[in-house]
């Protein structure tokens, strides 16, 4: 599913990534830690395209996506459900009008993009919040919505970048057996965190990233 | 992706209400005023052909002339001038026209005392090229170098072209507005366009709510401007009628333009300006 041979990125003289190697096989669920600044953002950007390696090759579902053009990036990124740190939801519209809106940019009917809309709000406790606006809620449900939204259509692969780091113990806990649960119907799911809590609560491929290099690659704890 | 482009677009205006209605104000005045320009063309425009017509200037050659030396002058005239078509007016026509201009010489011409002179006419496109012939021995006298048409039809050539100019200038201001709408709408949504790309949209989805957004100001810009120009050449014609004039009417080709221009003015400034600018809002 993800396929990285000799990545290497620059920012202004400095190495983010260091002649990175990676494969990440269709179904697997993946950890990716380190501490800040050690390039997990990064490589979580390049996996959907926003960002470009400075060197080397970026596969990302049977597809090379570092030469892609623009025109053929939105069909790449309707496999990629990505959960945003930042949330990256659309103020003017509500909880269920951001699920919906993706829902229709991808071409699904208004009705049918209402029911599944509805169907991962429910899953995620967010059924009494849907005609809420973005800036009305809190830092865990706007974290909610964005992953609500990330689930609706069903990617193949999951990013998700810091996706309990608004969530409580509770929260995070549930969220991690979602994504176990998507995980096990056969989505491939990356998820960056800094949390050795998360990390230990499943037992998982672990990629451990320091300095722009793959320093650990196996099961967590070591 | 219509539909999402039509739900998106009809969003876009309702949170700019006022300034979209200001926009199909802005857009409506200066098409309504290009519709009436045309109209005015199109009523000026068989005056403003007399412009280019040809003239006839008189040329009254010397008495004493005989008519063989007057035969040879026109010939050497006509060869030197391939341009000009030159005729001799005859005596007895010469006497008739000066009898019907000052009646009390009657008695005079008639008498045979009175030695006419010679009028030569010559037809030419360009009347002020006759002055040449001033100062030579043979000639007396050289007529008026203009018509009262003539000078109509410059009048008329030039308003039109004035009026044509205004249009156009103004049109170019409402496209240059309607651009400049589209960037800050542009530049408003630039975070949502951001959150479209990362999601998978495409850039006829991203598009698609601005092309929208413009494309209705500019139909009610269109049919304000068709309202506002059928009112005014209404007024004009009336004015004309009152002072005699033919009265004016605007041809439905200038009306279809005007509906035409609303919508696809704006909507090729958008289309410009989206090529142009909407690429600046990504990430990466």
């Amino acid at each position: 599913m993800i396929r990285l041979r000799s990545v290497s990125k620059e920012y202004e003289r400095r190495t983010i990534l260091d002649a990175l190697d990676l494969q990440v096989d269709a179904g697997e669920f993946v950890f990716l830690t380190g501490p800040s600044g050690a390039g997990k953002t990064t490589l979580l950007r390049m996996l959907y395209a926003a960002e470009h390696p400075t060197e080397g090759e970026v596969w990302v579902a049977g597809r090379r996506i570092d030469e892609m053009v623009r025109a053929q990036l939105p069909l790449l990124r309707r496999k990629i459900g990505v959960i945003f740190q930042d949330f990256k939801l659309l103020r003017r519209k509500t909880v269920l009008e951001n699920i919906t809106f993706v829902l229709r940019i991808h071409g699904i009917a208004p009705r049918e993009a209402h029911r599944r809309s509805m169907k991962v709000l429910r899953r995620l406790g967010l059924q009494n919040r849907q005609a809420a606006f973005p800036d009305a809620l809190s830092g865990g449900e706007q974290q909610r919505v964005a992953i609500a939204r990330a689930l609706a259509y069903q990617p193949r692969l999951i990013l998700a970048d810091e996706p309990t780091g608004n969530l409580d113990a509770d929260l995070a806990s549930e969220l991690l057996s979602l994504l176990c649960d998507i995980n096990y119907q056969g989505a491939t799911v990356l998820v960056a965190t800094h949390d050795h809590a998360i990390l230990e609560s499943i037992p998982a491929r672990t990629l451990v990233l320091h300095q722009g290099q793959i320093h650990y690659d196996g099961m967590w704890p070591p | 992706m219509i539909r999402h482009a039509f739900a998106e677009g009809l969003i876009v205006l309702r949170e700019r209400a006022v300034v979209s209605v200001i926009l199909a104000f802005a857009l409506g005045v200066p098409i309504a005023f290009a519709g009436v320009g045309l109209t005015l063309q199109h009523w000026l425009g068989p005056v403003a052909d007399l412009s280019g017509q040809k003239s006839s200037v008189a040329v009254l050659l010397h008495p004493q002339m005989e008519s063989g030396e007057r035969r040879r002058w026109i010939a050497e005239i006509a060869i030197d001038h391939p341009r000009w078509t030159v005729s001799e007016v005859s005596s007895s026509d010469l006497a008739e026209r000066l009898q019907r201009w000052f009646p009390y010489l009657e008695d005079l011409i008639n008498s045979g005392d009175a030695a006419l002179p010679s009028l030569v006419e010559i037809l030419t496109d360009n009347p002020d090229s006759v002055t040449v012939l001033e100062g030579r021995a043979e000639v007396l006298a050289i007529g008026p170098r203009s018509s009262i048409q003539q000078t109509l039809g410059r009048v008329a050539r030039g308003l039109a072209l004035i009026v044509g100019v205004v249009s156009f200038v103004l049109l170019a201001v409402a496209v240059l507005l309607a651009a400049v709408w589209v960037h800050l709408e542009l530049y408003r949504h630039s975070d949502e366009v951001i959150i479209m790309r990362l999601v998978g949209a495409t850039e006829g989805t991203i598009r698609g709510p601005f092309l929208v957004a413009v494309a209705i100001p500019g139909l009610v810009a269109g049919i304000l401007s068709v309202v506002g120009s059928l009112v005014t050449v209404s007024g004009l014609s009336q004015l004309a009628s009152a002072l005699g004039l033919s009265a004016m009417s605007i041809p439905a080709s200038v009306l279809a333009g005007q509906l035409a221009a609303g919508v696809f003015l704006p909507l090729l400034a958008a289309v410009v300006t989206l090529a142009r600018y909407a690429a600046d809002a990504t990430e990466g």
